[in-house]
């Protein structure tokens, strides 16, 4: 009781305190824009002396080490010997000509091999799933494009693994290079696809090897993130007994600590074969074969049939790969009973061997079951589009009407708005948004992410990234948290719901184009609708997430209090739930700068346009710092909604103990 | 079946390396040819390919940026590009061949133009057309929510790099430039304003399908001169062969073929008429045209 | 007596930035927690003996497990020296270190340990292998082990799939896989429930006869200290109160708080005649002695039937070696203080 009341006072203390910092700087905020008129040019937009030449700074720089220092020449050594891996799995996916000129493997032995591996590791469920979506492919006669996309992932995903593995112990073991990888992997995890592919193309050149290379780099950072908490939550129990047992620092690693993080480490396998499907849809951009070339075309084509039959395979693919993957993290190991034959022991082999067999010797009698030609393969483009333009036919009238309604009454004006602000009254919010959450470090912290993107001369493109993302985040948080209120509601239903998430978070971003372009075609509420629903994803689950995750002794107080379901959750669950609530805004905002960046090509005015320009002319400088200029936004918003969530935090824990 | 052809072109190239260099073979080693994101370069890379692969050689498709694929076919990582536009292509085109390492193997008979554009249902809204000062005079008809008061012009995905921005900035024009995403966003446009006879001016190119579909008029800048902002694009581009080096002495009688490949204006907008109108897949637009087209195709192999 | 196997000297042991400063401090009179340094073990000293074994008891956070992690050279010392068998395991290189736990050291922990990827058989044999031994050798050892914890049955299986008492065989098993002669049990049965702990420590005492080692047991559970030990040491914050036999603790505590561990005790069923006898110095007792190794709870009959105010006891060869006032050991069965 008393503990309450000297808060009650303390806070009560701080109100009566004449003004706070970050009242200061809002007020001050607010002068800058109202006197916007009064004020020197060099404070509305960033002045000239202010923007350096970063681009031209990295230009040289890479000019430099490519060049000069003739990195070229290694990295197209280490993209040779990628490249001979691709030609390997290209020749036994899908027939490419070379060596070892053995392939294709019949289609018909894949499905076999696949639904085999799906019954070994998650029983008939995932044999259904894995052998229905090899069966989709064969027969849609998406063979080919598939194969394409797989043999990318087949080579990628490994050395991602790999280099993921050592880094990651690396990264344990010594301390120091932890302290200098962690800023790297949260800049490189908060950059756009599409600053990736800059450089690769510059060091690489374009086509699948750069394509490989971009998708290896971009699924690293996951594996060693794994890797690093896999060893750390190693049971030191487990390790001591390993030391007892006279291992030495290897044996302790290779024997005891790596097997006994298998869980983690496999999840980071999960990882990253999501993130190289991702990634290997997204590098058609710079040449990259496949199922993402095929729905680049189809979408920029406008023709949604085909592009729904790609998007439908990229969706199947990306959650059997997931739910095999994640089967196998979770598949703990099983006993054979004493004096159990060879062939029982290993009937799951010998069942697969004598079934592909037999496919194989299908695919030699009947062609189809060796390669379904392009004749032979079913499509339904064509009922698809009819269905399509029925659907369209109906609600055209009401989606262009509303398309018309958001970009004049509400994009417009509110883009507008935010391009008049002086840059000064962003900067001068930012600092005191900072400043209300985590005092001046934070203020400090907020202010070094968002001023460089002012120096860079890209303000005004990065001012319409940030209408875009807030204007969508916004809208996803107005559905996504009463839809994720009401699926916490029973039990049941949340876990479905969470389910469904999880399930919408495998999809590779280029999915969600899709519908958005069948809706409202190439536009700026096709990007918008795009990325609202990308972003929704994670506000219901976490909304969901913390709303269940309540303890139930709290929610029973409540009760017992007589507070109505109505109260419980204005007053209990959605409190405590906030602290998750932003850490789903948090992630919310980081898939919507993801997104707003890809849709670039559909047609967006901001940084992602020119980050596709820049691609396109091979300007890696301009490249880098617009990616550098998302990676700061995303870092910033990061810092504040994370901040936010601890103090929130804290202070329930507080009021709890108190109470 | 595949796989004896693969066996024959395996003991060709035995046969090749102990003959020595007397039997100038093709190489078995695919020849990769770039895909870009309009429908006629899609339709003639796989004519180009069926005709490669007729020829005995082994063929292979990469998409691959329209700009940046000189400096892939200069390193030799992709070895030839069937069209390449002055207008659009010509900066790259040299600054990699001024490095060394790709030429032109050989031209088209077709002029190429790429420029602003307008159906000729909008001459009557605007009188003065073709005349760009015409055009900027009434610009406040071909605005729409997203530009206010200032008109639209509709360019074309952000690829093609062209310079619309600087152009709208050095000309001081009324207009607002907006990218389509992508080649059949600016059609889906245009057929969208034709319903109403809506004013639209947008980027287009000759030859195209759209010439047939929609008739209609180049807007006339001042005429073109080197690194000129205000001007127009060339009104009589080329219309190239790009290919790398070391292609003539990998491949000679596939390069013989490339280098013989000449088509016309209608003859490359009829293959993105049956791309963009009739809505076949590429490669069963370039059968389709191959089988009409016999004759044409016909003469420029060995 | 033979010479001890594990003798420590003066340790301490201090957690935070300046561990060895801190120590200084405080043996100059600074408190024991400051500065974010916490003194884990303080000042011990102490000695096993083959064929002993020692009980270390304390509550949790009293430094028992890190005195272990000590003694096997999990974590190093901050002060004081540790010898096994006279060698200073402090100055011990890697590789030695090493070569002497593959030799000479087993240990069994509270939560098992045990490698979850590996069968219960490779489990035991992980030792054996880290030592190099030829595959067919360490399997049949390994096999050989888990029959002597009555597990044979279930060597194909992995830890997951067995109850936690079974988990903590295959660690017993695992830690006398290469027949230590210095035995570390850090809590082996507290994850355990009461009955199937019961049943272990029936396991252990059986175990333990089999053959001569030096045994550090730790426990925060008086009882089994009681039941198991030689001699226990009871630490309270990272110092040990007293380190003596069971009926030396329970008849003469060192500090109150040893007396208050103690007071709740049926001190009967822990203190031996032994332990209660008095020098004969020439006095004739008569009648048939009682064994100086039963407890006064295993002789209570006898002491009420008996009328004798002076019994003999005879230690385990049956020579009377004192006698035992009836009355003082009546006393202490009907649970006052003698």
């Amino acid at each position: 009781m008393s503990a309450s009341l000297d808060q009650h006072a303390a806070s009560v203390g701080n109100r009566s305190h004449p003004l706070q910092t970050w009242q200061i700087l809002l007020a001050l905020a607010f002068v800058l824009a109202v006197g916007k008129a009064l004020l020197p040019p060099g404070l509305v937009r960033p002045p000239e002396w202010m923007i350096l030449p970063f681009d031209d700074w990295i230009n040289a720089a890479f000019d430099f080490i490519r060049n000069d220092l003739g990195l070229v020449v290694v990295t197209r050594a280490i993209a040779d010997g990628i490249e001979w891996c691709l030609d390997v799995t290209g020749n036994l996916l899908y027939g490419r000509n070379r060596w070892p000129r053995i392939g294709p493997v019949p289609w018909s032995v894949v499905l076999v091999s696949m639904t085999m591996l799906g019954y070994a590791l998650g029983g008939w469920r995932l044999a259904a799933l894995a052998g229905g979506t090899i069966l989709w492919i064969a027969v849609m006669g998406q063979w080919r494009w598939s194969m394409e996309t797989l043999s990318v992932i087949l080579v990628a995903a490994p050395v991602s693994v790999l280099l993921g593995l050592v880094t990651g112990v690396a990264a344990w073991r010594w301390r120091a290079f932890e302290r200098v990888l962690n800023p790297l992997l949260n800049i490189a995890q908060s950059m756009p696809h599409f600053a990736y592919m800059i450089p690769v193309v510059v060091f690489i050149g374009v086509g699948p090897k750069a394509g490989a290379v971009v998708t290896i780099i971009f699924s690293v950072p996951p594996m060693i993130r794994l890797t690093l908490l896999g060893l750390r939550k190693v049971p030191s129990e487990v390790v001591e007994a390993g030391k007892m047992s006279g291992a030495s620092q290897w044996n302790l690693l290779t024997r005891v600590r790596i097997p006994t993080a298998r869980t983690e480490i496999l999840i980071g396998v999960n990882q990253v074969i999501m993130q190289c499907l991702a990634m290997v849809v997204l590098a058609s951009f710079i040449g990259m074969p496949g199922l993402g070339q095929r729905l680049l075309q189809m979408l920029q084509a406008l023709r949604i049939g085909p592009a729904f039959e790609i998007g439908i395979t990229i969706v199947l693919i990306a959650v059997t790969l997931d739910r095999l993957s994640r089967a196998w993290a979770m598949r703990k190991p099983v006993h054979h009973n004493p004096g159990t034959s060879w062939a029982r022991r290993h009937r799951l082999w010998l069942i697969w061997a004598g079934l592909a067999v037999a496919a194989w010797l299908l695919a030699q009698m009947v062609p189809y079951f060796h390669i379904v030609a392009r004749g032979q393969a079913l499509s339904l483009a064509g009922p698809i589009n009819a269905v399509v333009n029925a659907f369209l036919d109906v609600v055209s009238p009401f989606t262009e009407a509303l398309r018309r309604f958001l970009i004049v009454q509400v994009l417009i004006p509110f883009r507008d708005a935010i391009l008049w602000l002086p840059y000064t009254t962003v900067l001068a919010v930012v600092a005191a948004a900072g400043w209300a959450l985590g005092g001046w470090r934070s203020a400090l912290v907020c202010l070094a992410f968002i001023v460089p993107i002012a120096m860079t001369g890209w303000w005004d493109r990065a001012m319409i990234t940030v209408y875009t993302v807030l204007t969508a985040v916004t809208v996803a948080a107005l559905f996504g948290i009463p839809c994720g209120i009401w699926a916490a509601g029973k039990p049941s239903r949340a876990r479905r719901t969470l389910l469904v998430c999880d399930t919408l978070q495998t999809f590779p971003s280029f999915i969600y184009l899709i519908p958005v372009v069948m809706l409202f075609g190439v536009s700026d509420v096709a990007v918008l609708a795009a990325v609202m629903v990308f972003a929704a994803v994670p506000l219901v689950r976490y909304t969901v997430e913390g709303l269940t995750g309540i303890a139930p002794e709290m929610l029973e107080a409540g009760q017992m209090n007589g507070a109505t379901r109505w109260q419980a959750l204005r007053h209990i669950r959605l409190p405590l739930a906030f602290p998750t609530l932003l850490v789903g805004f948090n992630q919310s905002v980081m898939f919507a700068l993801f997104m707003v960046i890809i849709a670039a090509f559909i047609g967006t005015q901001d940084l992602g346009q020119e980050m596709q320009r820049a691609l396109s002319a091979t300007d890696v400088g301009k490249g880098l710092v617009l990616g550098f200029a998302v990676a700061f936004l995303g870092l910033m918003v990061d810092h504040l909604l994370m901040r936010w969530s601890d103090r929130v935090r804290t202070g329930n824990r507080r009021r709890q103990g108190a109470a | 079946m595949q796989r004896k052809a693969c066996l024959l072109a395996g003991a060709a190239a035995l046969a090749l390396s102990f003959g020595g260099p007397a039997m100038a073979e093709d190489s078995s080693d695919p020849i990769i040819i770039p895909i870009h994101n309009w429908s006629s370069q899609i339709v003639m890379s796989h004519i180009l390919g069926e005709m490669l692969t007729e020829n005995g050689n082994s063929v292979e498709f990469v998409s691959a940026d329209s700009q940046a694929v000189y400096e892939a076919i200069r390193l030799g990582d992709v070895h030839l590009q069937v069209e390449v536009w002055e207008g659009a292509f010509a900066e790259s085109f040299d600054a990699a061949r001024a490095q060394g390492g790709i030429h032109a193997a050989g031209a088209h008979d077709a002029i190429t133009r790429e420029e602003w554009w307008y159906p000729l249902w909008v001459k009557d809204q605007c009188p003065g057309l073709p005349d760009w000062e015409a055009l900027n005079a009434c610009a406040e008809i071909f605005a729409t929510p997203e530009t206010g008061d200032r008109g639209r012009f509709l360019g074309g995905p952000v690829d093609w790099l062209k310079n619309d921005h600087e152009r709208v900035e050095a000309m001081d024009l009324n207009f607002t430039v907006v990218n389509a995403g992508s080649a059949a966003a600016l059609w889906a446009e245009l057929a969208a304003a034709e319903r109403n006879e809506t004013p639209i001016v947008l980027f287009n190119w000759t030859p195209n399908f759209a010439e047939a579909v929609w008739p209609g008029e180049f807007v006339e800048f001042p005429p073109w001169e080197e690194g000129c902002l205000a001007c127009g694009h060339p009104a009589d581009g080329y219309l190239k062969i790009a290919a790398w080096d070391g292609m003539q002495e990998n491949w000679p009688s596939a390069y013989a073929i490339l280098s013989r490949l000449n088509f016309t204006n209608p003859q490359i907008a009829e293959m993105a008429r049956l791309v963009d109108v009739e809505g076949l897949d590429p490669e069963d637009a370039a059968i389709a045209w191959m089988e009409e087209n016999e004759d044409t195709w016909r003469a420029w192999m060995n | 007596m033979a010479d001890p196997v594990i003798r420590c000297r003066n340790v301490w042991k201090a957690f935070g930035p300046d561990p060895a400063g801190h120590v200084r401090a405080v043996e100059g009179g600074a408190p024991l927690n400051a500065d974010g340094h916490v003194v884990a073990v303080r000042d011990v000293s102490l000695e096993v003996r083959r064929g002993e074994m020692l009980v270390v008891m304390g509550l949790s956070g009293s430094g028992k497990s890190t005195l272990v992690r000590c003694l096997s050279r999990l974590i190093d010392v901050t002060g004081g020296q540790i010898t096994i068998e006279g060698q200073d395991i402090g100055a011990l290189s890697e590789r030695d270190l090493i070569a002497l736990r593959r030799r000479k050291m087993g240990m069994v922990f509270q939560s098992f340990g045990l490698l979850p990827n590996r069968t219960v058989l490779e489990n035991v044999a992980f030792p054996l292998e880290m030592r190099g031994q030829e595959r067919g050798a360490r399997i049949a050892r390994a096999r050989a082990m888990l029959e002597l914890v009555g597990l044979a049955e279930r060597e194909d299986y992995y830890p997951r799939e067995l109850s936690g008492g079974q988990q903590q065989r295959v660690g017993i098993a695992r830690s006398l896989a290469i027949e230590p002669e210095i035995w570390f049990l850090d809590e082996p049965f507290s994850a355990l429930d009461p009955l199937i702990r019961k049943e272990m420590q029936d396991e252990f005492l059986r175990l333990k006869a089999l053959s001569e080692r030096a045994i550090v047991f730790i426990t925060h559970d008086f009882d089994e200290a009681l039941r198991l030990a030689d001699r226990i040491a009871i630490m309270k914050d990272g110092a040990i109160e007293q380190c003596d036999t069971a009926d030396r603790i329970v008849l003469d505590p060192a500090t109150e708080y040893v007396a208050r561990f103690t007071a709740g005790v049926d001190r009967a069923r822990v203190v031996h005649a032994g332990a209660l006898i008095q020098p004969l110095n020439g006095v004739a007792v008569e009648g048939p002695p009682v064994a100086s190794g039963d407890t006064i709870r295993v002789l209570a009959r006898r002491l009420i039937e008996d009328e004798r105010g002076l019994i003999p006891v005879a230690d385990a060869s049956g020579r009377v070696v004192g006698a035992l006032q009836r009355k003082a050991a009546l006393d202490l069965l009907v649970g006052e203080a003698p």
